[in-house]
């Protein structure tokens, strides 16, 4: 899938790297390898980083609310990524991780469980 | 430690050592606290069921998990899963508040005798609240919340971190084998902490006046400053949060589990 625009130029990319930075205190000093492993899952789900945030919300009655359905499916989704890719365990977690935390800077509440011990 | 340290060094810690074991007598000094706490006409509603992390069954732990609690339910080696039971109060009939009389911490000096107990508290009182699920659930909720505070501050004590967390009541039913009558209440989490034991330091508050009034609603409490000193220089009051470093403690504590940054 080939996005129609550079991914920086998404509200939720720019959300995720304005949220971090506020929650960090610094923006993350792998702002390209991040933008790469969101790339690479937009690819593997067909869509676009706006329309990811989207399908995770619902609107009633007049009000956002994170979708139970939208949230699983992209959970699962992002445990499939996590798996696809090749490399040890830790490599495969910050795969996982950064699309979690692209998520949870925009607001979609999930947990990854603990994935090294 | 001094009682108000205690209170004091009281976080939810949320990052354990997760295959650090907890020594079983401290488990049983949480839960002889517990036992000991306050409790309405003596019902003794708290029940605990202690579970080993690892002796679960994993799929048994992934389904106990709700999705604000699973890091925490997976770091957590000791899982104390606290339950009010319904049932204490109807099978004893008031004979509790009778054990007290016997005892003499209720005595005839405010009133009370076993008639009192047999012909008007259980009649009258335990038995129409014991009948209306609200007021049930208000009594025992509230009871329970007593025992379990003084359990966790039992954990500080022993030096552990604890945390309150919720779990998934209908796969615990299952997996526990709770008895029907058995109110879910919280799961209590124990382990030596990853995190500092200040954890970032201690959580923000409303101001002491919202919160406390004196002699009517509308009139704080006035908080006196020497007090307010003296409990610092007690370690009950601590430098609140965010201490400094607490955010690099997070993120080298996420990527140590591998958890999202």
């Amino acid at each position: 899938m080939q996005l129609p625009k550079p991914l920086e130029q998404y509200d939720t990319v720019r959300t995720w790297f304005d949220d971090f930075k506020s929650q960090w205190g610094e923006n993350p000093d792998d702002v390209s390898a991040r933008l790469d492993i969101l790339r690479h899952f937009c690819q593997f789900v067909g869509k676009d980083p706006d329309t990811i945030i989207r399908e995770c919300l619902r609107e009633v009655e007049g009000q956002t609310k994170i979708s139970i359905k939208g949230r699983r499916f992209y959970d699962e989704k992002i445990r499939e990524f996590q798996a696809s890719v090749e490399g040890d365990a830790r490599h495969k977690a910050r795969w996982g991780n950064t699309i979690r935390s692209f998520l949870i800077h925009n607001g979609i509440f999930l947990q990854s469980g603990v994935q090294l011990c | 430690m001094e009682f108000k340290e205690v209170v004091g060094r009281r976080r939810s810690i949320r990052f354990f050592e997760p295959h650090r074991p907890v020594e079983r007598e401290k488990i049983q000094t949480i839960l002889e606290a517990a036992r000991l706490a306050s409790c309405a006409v003596n019902a003794n509603w708290l029940r605990a069921i202690v579970v080993e992390r690892d002796k679960l069954p994993r799929e048994t732990l992934d389904q106990l998990k709700t999705p604000v609690s699973a890091v925490n339910l997976e770091l957590a080696p000791v899982h104390i899963y606290f339950y009010g039971d319904l049932g204490a109060v109807p099978r004893s009939r008031g004979s509790t508040l009778k054990e007290l009389v016997d005892v003499g911490a209720l005595n005839p000096s405010h009133g009370w005798s076993h008639k009192f107990v047999d012909d008007l508290v259980w009649p009258m009182i335990l038995e129409p609240m014991m009948s209306s699920p609200i007021m049930q659930t208000q009594a025992v909720a509230a009871d329970c919340g007593v025992a379990i505070c003084q359990a966790l501050l039992a954990a500080v004590d022993e030096g552990l971190g604890a945390c309150l967390s919720a779990f998934s009541t209908g796969i615990a039913k299952q997996a526990l084998a709770v008895p029907d009558d058995w109110l879910p209440i919280y799961c209590l989490l124990v382990g030596y902490p990853a995190e500092s034991w200040q954890a970032g330091g201690q959580r923000p508050r409303p101001p002491f006046e919202e919160l406390y009034f004196e002699g009517k609603y509308g009139t704080p409490f006035q908080r006196d400053q020497n007090v307010v000193e003296s409990l610092k220089a007690a370690n009950m009051i601590q430098a609140p949060a965010p201490l400094p470093g607490r955010r690099e403690e997070v993120r080298e504590l996420s990527r140590r589990f591998g958890l999202p940054e």
